[in-house]
């Protein structure tokens, strides 16, 4: 999971810290160490130390909260990537992944040749391995969890993993604690003696793992489950790379793809088009929907025009070799039955005209107000990508306990500074010059003070006081004097901040 | 001037939305030209006394201070002066002269529960006060902690006597029936309108006034105020994300819109209210209503202690006496006698024999439970308290302090707190419960306050800054009030960045907020205790903990009203001290109470031997002498006699070491100077400081000896004193300290002592500040050191096993005080499943002393009735595993403790075999039925041929599981290696030459950082003793990692060794070699426990934050981060 951070910061152009960087998580009611970096680890911070702890050893710490998501995803990633090795593997948390390479090593030099192979891809992308190969799955996980790793040769299995500690067998605090306070401290300690009273003491599953690691019995691993639950994908036994051949590609994708959705009453929300090049690199493609969405058709439009408006066009370099579709995130969507004229509902078209719009144009280019919940009117409303579904923080005003709209729903910004005659110093405006034309208030409602939030940085410090006012012609203002008449040194000034309807 | 006098304030015990303290109000209000005001928080009257007593106090002509409790012992607080620069337009007589008009309502902004606005209400008189009360005490015994449940039929129900504001609120639907329902049981009703700059102002104040005139209900002005001044705003929006749980940033509408409810001029009111004047002119007449003020509160001592026919003071005089004459069966001493009736008449003229009776009442029931106790405090230590078995100090032996402190004038109500085993003192409080009834007794609250760590904490989750820099900030921060002055030093220190306007912002709010009261909560023992209805003088509340009820006010809360409460506390010496007595009757065939055990003769051996074990720092588990300062003190102090523990539990305290009072006592107890005592000029008595500082010298150790050389010398008065006391305490913050100054220097130059004599004796008081203890709580202590003291001496082997037995306390743990009983010769036998009991227990053995035997308490973990079945069903002894698992019936998990801490050894199965044999039986609970049967299934089986298991790792199994070893120390096996690398022995250090350099290895027991923290002291353990380490703290910056985490440390340093040979090392380097620990024993993992003295696992600070049961019994120093 360090990792996984230091990647980022690398990803983000950070600096790296120069301090430990440990990742902390919640155990019940202290904060404790779940991951360290090497450095870390050199200073004697290791996982399971409260982080309190490690802090009053090592005070300059750079510190991350776990996310067990994200090292979960990256994971997930690493194993999608080591599909190149072998087409059976499973993810073993929080740290592992096994591969059954039975067979496959020949492709890659041989054994060494694969490791040395994994090794160094692997470093290349920021991360420390531990890899070894052996008869059974169990044996070889416990070398590289619990010994140095390494090439296990056939059948030496109890030769070679004798050495690792009873903790290899991942049996539990309980029975490792036991089997230490028996004085039986290592695999060959066990190894060597009679299996019944073992059995009879921490139980068959126990002396089964046992028998796991020192290679009598072998079970096979269980391949993960592509995680994205509807994903289609086509591998092309030679590289295409024309974008004819691509988009007839993603339309048989899509056209798989929307099937499956369909089949589970589901939508998709986002989409994630992976282009795997012939020569190891990925390029992933990310695409968002207003609506779940499950039409083959509108799913391969929108992925036509995401497409073209690239800025970075997809390069295929020697060729894609595989091209993965998959819905990242979806939600529940039933069949909508269509109205009588045969037409879909009417906001259905605005949602599907906001998707493509934002498909062609960037999400950023079309957007909507929500609610935002603060005082100052100009905070009070937020713009945000149409199709994004983030929820407001605000609700929008009401009406007035009185009946009166308490704020236009027009707002200029920034609002205009107008030349006023007012009552000194409390009062509202008499008359007011607004683009060289002067207006005369006959009914003024106010104040209304708010003050700045002095928590931000900004130049806006002094309160406003608010009025509501009418002129002669019954043209509805909303005015605001900046400051107090007599406090400060500042001038006072008055703005139009908006006009009622 | 016009009038007007705020109505509706809220201070910060409307918890986290009030933003000023009430002393605050109260003096913005005066200020600001405002007739009167009233204080009323929401459903709760926790914060009105305060408010009442600035204004007592001003009326006075003293200034507002404030104190901020540090701890729970006594003289643990500090005063804080909030307002220093207070530099309004009038003098303090001026101030004094408006106190005097100003109209103070307290009362309650009741909040309720089905829709009905707040109301406001305020007594009009005592039983008004009652009605209140009770009603609150209705709402909050109906809900849980902290809340209270409230609905309109309550308050209609109790509105007479009340004067009444509805506050309406948009939110609240039930205003038109609130008032219509009101106004039919109540004439004193008010609707309030507050001009708050919102939207709407003035289109609601003409609605509130068609509204007002439908139901007949004047209306009336106020600003609906939460804090004093609009300054505050940030600090209450602080207020409302720590409530709400939000960072400011998405706080939004949750806060106010503006900054416009604060206190504001009269004028501004009248200007605001322009349209309704006839609002502001209400304000008048609500006050006129009210007729109540806090000091019509008569305090009511309850009537059971006396019984009929006599009065109170007659019947103390009886009981008095009458106990005296079995006290002293050959007669009470003259001296005494005369004492006693001295002290008499005092309290009869103090009218203070009730609650003389009332302590006498619960001690007296203590006694019969046979659970001991022991009075301390101001009134504690007096000829009466002896013979009514109060304290056991006794008055013949000792010279006692009583009428120091119970002066006439001083108006302070008498003070005993009584400590009782802590083991049982929950027996003394349902005793209390059950005579006088939950409705008469309750137990005081303790205000929890903003410290320095909280207050940022919570300050920075809302300005939204990371958990880590809060908690950097917060852990340079060590614990002191004052420490936050300097805020950028202290940001500094904690790597970030003092230009950072977010954490200067932050360290800025949280200085503010600190002593904001965050809720309350229920005081250790404090009993108030009334003759009529408790829930009449003051609203109860339920406590987190079940059954338990707490009233709202807290101690100063109560002294300031006049109430009397009853310290009931517990204290885990006396425990211990009743434990070994009960060991010794039954071991040794005496029985001995605290008062047989006396220091009267010091020229006895008996005394003396006590006093030379003493002297030679030879004090682990003794009460209060333990310590490392004080085991380095005693052979320097030499106590000889009673009076000097009572001095020796008062030296070793920031206090004295702060105002460098240690060193001239010791160099005049040593003859090495010579007391003298400066006289003034005739016609004055010229012993008069002679008589208040000969007992200690001439120096001033004790915090009552300061107020009276300020008396006696220069003749202060009470509120002169008062005033010195408080000005003494914050003298840092501003300059009132100066007008002392010179009033007493002046004031004694002119009785004739010599000018500097004067300014020397003020600075001494000066730097002594608040930190001194109090003599009379010392002497109560001492006789506990003395009769501590005396069964170490004479029964190590009772000692050592009640000590273990009473844990946790104290400042050691297990391993040191078994091994400090080997050392004195005590046998102590292992744990084992055919001779232990649960508890630690003594055998017969040779001479002098009985054998102890390790108990299966002793076990992390070991349940105490697994402990009863396996004795009970004994029998003879337990002939193999199977056996003991067949007839105890205990649990496997029991047996495995069992075989894990070693505890077969009768049976003839090491650790290592029966836990492997244990191992393999069932892990349920097998039907009885079955139980035999499956006895048989367990047939014999292969030799699995276990390796054996070294004595090394042994001993660190058995620190694993008992926390102690009686096969070796495991430092025994480390010995050779450290040996070659030229490491010493502590006992070692003693060989060699003052100022070597020398390097020493042991387990760490303890890790302090007392006082101002320059210093870090190490405290090392091998095979042959200890050692003391000491880095100094411009050093420790660089060994901090190995300093905080080794178990076993290597000290490398200069030899330091004082003329009375107490040892130092002053470490210039730590190495962490716990590696070598960890080798020893693969299969265990060694953890010897830390002293609870250590400050880095047990971080002094974090007591008071955790319940203060176990009274602070720990010299105070600094939290150690």
């Amino acid at each position: 999971m360090t990792d996984r951070l230091v990647r980022l910061a690398i990803q983000d152009g950070r600096k790296q810290g120069e301090h430990p960087l440990v990742v902390v998580a919640r155990k019940g009611n202290i904060l404790a160490l779940v991951g360290a970096d090497a450095n870390a680890r050199r200073q004697g911070l290791r996982p399971g130390l409260a982080f309190a702890d490690a802090k009053a050893r090592v005070p300059q710490l750079e510190v991350a909260e776990h996310d067990e998501t994200a090292d979960a995803d990256l994971l997930e990633r690493l194993a999608d990537w080591c599909d190149r090795y072998s087409p059976l593997v499973a993810v073993e948390p929080p740290d592992g992944i096994v591969c059954d390479i039975t067979g496959v090593s020949h492709l890659f030099g041989g054994e060494a040749g694969l490791v040395a192979d994994m090794e160094n891809r692997l470093r290349a992308q920021g991360f420390a391995t531990r890899i070894a190969i052996a008869g059974t799955a169990r044996a070889a996980r416990a070398l590289a969890r619990f010994g140095r790793g390494g090439i296990v040769p056939v059948g030496a299995e109890a030769h070679s993993l004798a050495g690792l500690p009873v903790e290899a067998l991942e049996a539990g605090e309980k029975t490792t604690t036991g089997l230490r306070r028996a004085g039986l401290t290592s695999i060959a300690d066990l190894a060597a003696r009679p299996r019944k009273p073992l059995a009879a003491r921490f139980g068959d599953q126990m002396t089964a793992i046992l028998a796991q690691i020192l290679g009598e019995i072998d079970r096979p691993i269980t391949p993960r489950r592509p995680l994205p639950d509807f994903v289609a994908e086509q591998r092309f036994a030679d590289p295409i790379g024309l974008m004819d051949d691509i988009v007839f590609a993603l339309t048989t994708l899509s056209q798989n793809l929307c099937k499956s959705l369909d089949r589970h009453g589901q939508g998709g929300r986002c989409f994630e088009a992976a282009f795997f090049r012939a020569d190891g690199k990925v390029t992933r493609i990310e695409l968002l929907s207003g609506q779940p969405l499950k039409e083959a058709g509108v799913l391969t439009r929108l992925l036509e025009m995401r497409l073209e408006a690239l800025i970075d066009p997809l390069d295929p370099g020697f060729g894609f070799d595989m091209i993965r579709l998959s819905v990242l995130a979806g939600d529940d969507m039933a069949a909508i039955q269509s109205g009588l004229d045969g037409k879909a509902m009417a906001s259905g078209e605005v949602r599907d005209l906001i998707d493509r719009l934002s498909a062609r144009f960037g999400a950023g280019s079309v957007q909507r107000f929500v609610a935002n919940d603060s005082h100052l009117p100009e905070r009070a409303a937020r713009a945000i990508p149409a199709i994004s579904d983030e929820s407001p923080s605000g609700v929008w005003r009401q009406m007035g306990p009185f009946g009166v709209p308490a704020r236009p729903l027009f707002l200029f910004y920034p609002a205009p500074t107008i030349e006023v005659i007012a009552e000194v110093p409390h009062g509202p405006p008499r008359r007011f010059q607004w683009r060289r034309a002067w207006f005369d208030i006959v009914k003024a409602e106010g104040p209304e003070r708010i003050s700045p939030e002095w928590w931000r940085k900004t130049s806006d410090t002094r309160a406003r006081d608010y009025f509501r006012i009418e002129d002669t012609a019954g043209r509805r203002f909303w005015v605001f004097r900046y400051g107090f008449y007599g406090i400060g040194t500042e001038p006072v000034r008055w703005y139009l901040h908006g006009v009622f309807p | 001037m016009s009038f007007y006098a705020e109505l509706a304030t809220a201070t910060n015990f409307s918890f986290l939305r009030g933003a000023s303290h009430a002393q605050d109000m109260v003096l913005t209000a005066l200020l600001l030209g405002h007739k009167g005001i009233g204080i009323a928080d929401r459903n709760s009257v926790a914060g009105v006394v305060r408010a009442f007593g600035t204004l007592e106090d001003l009326r006075k002509g003293v200034k507002p201070v404030e104190k901020l409790r540090e701890g729970s012992g006594p003289g643990e607080y500090v005063l804080v002066d909030r307002h220093p620069e207070l530099d309004q337009p009038f003098t303090l007589a001026e101030l004094q002269a408006r106190a005097k008009t100003f109209k103070l309502a307290v009362g309650a902004r009741l909040v309720f529960t089905d829709g009905t606005p707040d109301i406001i209400a305020y007594p009009q008189d005592l039983e008004g006060w009652g009605k209140l009360c009770r009603l609150l005490t209705r709402g909050n015994r109906k809900a849980k902690k902290g809340e209270c449940i409230l609905t309109l039929p309550d308050l209609v129900f109790a509105a007479s006597g009340l004067s009444l504001i509805v506050m309406p609120d948009d939110e609240k639907p039930g205003l038109d029936k609130a008032l219509k329902e009101l106004s039919r049981v109540s004439v004193t009703l008010w609707l309030g309108a507050s001009m708050g700059h919102q939207s709407n102002d003035l289109r609601r104040l003409h609605h509130l006034r068609l509204l007002a005139q439908a139901h007949g209900v004047p209306l009336i002005a106020t600003n609906d105020v939460l804090y004093h001044t609009a300054g505050q705003r940030d600090l209450q929006d602080i207020l409302t994300c720590i409530r709400e749980g939000v960072t400011i940033e998405t706080a939004g509408t949750r806060l106010e819109v503006n900054a416009e409810r604060h206190l504001k001029t009269p004028e501004e009111m009248e200007r605001l209210f322009q349209p309704c004047p006839h609002a502001i002119a209400q304000t008048e007449t609500f006050l006129q209503t009210i007729d109540f003020s806090l000091d019509q509160l008569r305090y009511q001592y309850p009537e059971e202690p006396v019984p009929k026919g006599w009065s109170p003071q007659a019947w103390l005089e009886e009981l008095t006496w009458r106990r005296a004459e079995l006290r002293y069966p050959q007669g009470i001493p003259s001296k005494v006698r005369t004492q006693i009736e001295s002290e008499l008449v005092l309290i009869g003229e103090l009218n203070y024999a009730t609650y003389f009776l009332t302590i006498y009442d619960i001690v007296r029931v203590a006694q019969d439970k046979r659970i001991l106790c022991q009075g301390r405090g101001s009134a504690a230590n007096s000829a009466v308290c002896y013979a009514l078995g109060i304290t056991a100090v006794d008055p013949a032996e000792h010279q006692l302090l009583f009428a120091r402190f119970l002066s006439k004038n001083r108006g302070e109500p008498p003070d005993i707190d009584v400590d009782f085993e802590h083991e049982r003192r929950e027996e003394i409080i349902q005793h209390i419960y059950e005579t006088y009834g939950r409705h008469r007794a309750g137990i005081a609250a303790t205000v929890i306050s903003y410290r320095p760590r909280s207050a940022i904490r919570e300050v920075g989750k809302a300005l939204g800054l990371t958990e880590d820099i809060t908690s950097r900030i917060a852990s340079t921060v060590w614990g002191s009030w004052s420490g936050v002055g300097l805020p950028e030093k202290h940001i500094k220190q904690a790597g970030l960045d003092p230009d950072n306007p977010n954490i200067l912002r932050a360290m800025n709010l949280a200085t503010r907020l600190l002593g904001f009261p965050r809720h309350l909560s229920q005081h250790v023992g404090g009993f108030i205790l009334t003759q009529n209805r408790l829930d009449t003088y003051v609203p109860i509340a339920n406590a987190a903990m079940d059954e338990r009820t707490f009233i709202e006010w807290d101690k100063d809360d109560i002294d300031r009203v006049g109430m009397l409460k009853v310290d009931v506390l517990g204290l885990g010496m006396l425990t211990c001290i009743r434990k070994a007595f009960d060991l010794i009757a039954l071991h040794h065939g005496k029985r001995y109470e605290l008062a047989d055990v006396s220091a009267a003769d010091p020229e006895s051996a008996e005394v003396a031997g006590v006093f030379e074990m003493l002297e030679k720092g030879d004090s682990i588990g003794v009460f209060q002498v333990e310590s490392r300062a004080q085991i380095n003190m005693l052979p320097r102090l030499k106590p000889k006699k009673f009076y000097d523990l009572v001095i020796q539990v008062a030296i070793v305290r920031p206090g004295p070491i702060q105002g460098d009072m240690v060193h001239p006592y010791l160099r005049r107890r040593n003859g090495e100077e010579e007391a003298i005592y400066p006289e003034p000029g005739p016609p004055h008595d010229k012993d008069e400081l002679r008589n208040v500082l000969k007992r200690t010298l001439g120096v001033p150790l004790f915090q009552e000896q300061a107020m009276q050389i300020a008396m006696v010398a220069a003749e202060f008065t009470d509120v002169e004193a008062n005033g010195l006391r408080k000005a003494m305490a914050t003298f840092r913050h501003n300059g009132t300290i100066g007008e002392f100054e010179k009033m007493m220097v002046t004031r004694m130059i002119a009785r004739g002592y010599k000018p500097e004599f004067a300014q020397r004796c003020f600075n001494q008081i000066k730097g002594f500040g608040d930190y001194g203890f109090p003599e009379s709580h010392a002497a109560s202590f001492a006789k506990l050191v003395y009769v501590s003291a005396w069964i170490k001496k004479y029964y190590p082997e009772v000692f050592a096993c009640a000590l273990l037995n009473s844990q946790p306390m104290g400042f050691y743990a297990p391993a040191q005080i078994v091994r400090d009983a080997r050392e004195h010769g005590v046998e102590v036998r292992p744990v084992d499943a055919n001779c232990s009991a649960h508890d630690n227990g003594l055998e017969d053995a040779p001479d002098p002393y009985c054998a102890l035997r390790i108990g299966f308490r002793q076990i992390d973990g070991f349940k105490k009735d697994w402990s009863e079945r396996l004795v009970a069903r004994r029998g003879g002894n337990y002939e193999s595993i199977e056996d003991l698992w067949q007839r105890s019936g205990v649990p496997v998990r029991a047996l495995t403790l069992l075989a894990d801490a070693d505890a077969m050894g009768t049976i003839g199965l090491d650790r290592r075999e029966a836990a492997w044999r244990i191992r393999r039986l069932p892990q349920d609970d097998p039907l009885p039925l079955f139980a035999a049967a499956q006895g048989r299934e367990l047939g014999e089986e292969d030799d699995m041929d276990l390796p054996e298991m070294a004595l090394s790792e042994h001993v660190i199994a058995d620190y694993q599981t008992a926390r102690l070893s009686l096969k070796a120390h495991p430092m025994v096996f480390l010995r050779e290696q450290f040996a070659a690398e030229g490491v010493l022995s502590c006992k070692g250090l003693d060989h060699v030459p003052d100022g070597r350099m020398v390097k020493v290895a042991g387990i760490v027991l303890v890790r302090q950082r007392p006082g101002k923290g320059n210093a870090i002291f190490m405290i090392l353990e091998d095979e042959t003793g200890i050692a003391n380490g000491l880095m100094w703290s411009s050093r420790f910056e660089k060994y901090r990692r190995e300093i905080m985490a080794s178990r076993l440390a290597v000290i490398e340093g200069q030899l330091q060794k004082s003329k009375e040979g107490v040892i130092h090392v002053i470490a210039s380097a730590v190495h962490d070699r716990s590696d070598l620990l960890d080798a020893l024993a693969i299969s265990h993992r060694a953890n010897p426990q830390l002293t609870r003295a250590d400050e880095a696992t047990h971080p002094v600070q974090q007591r008071s934050h955790g319940h203060p049961r176990n009274r602070r019994v720990v010299p105070k120093s600094r939290d150690f981060h």
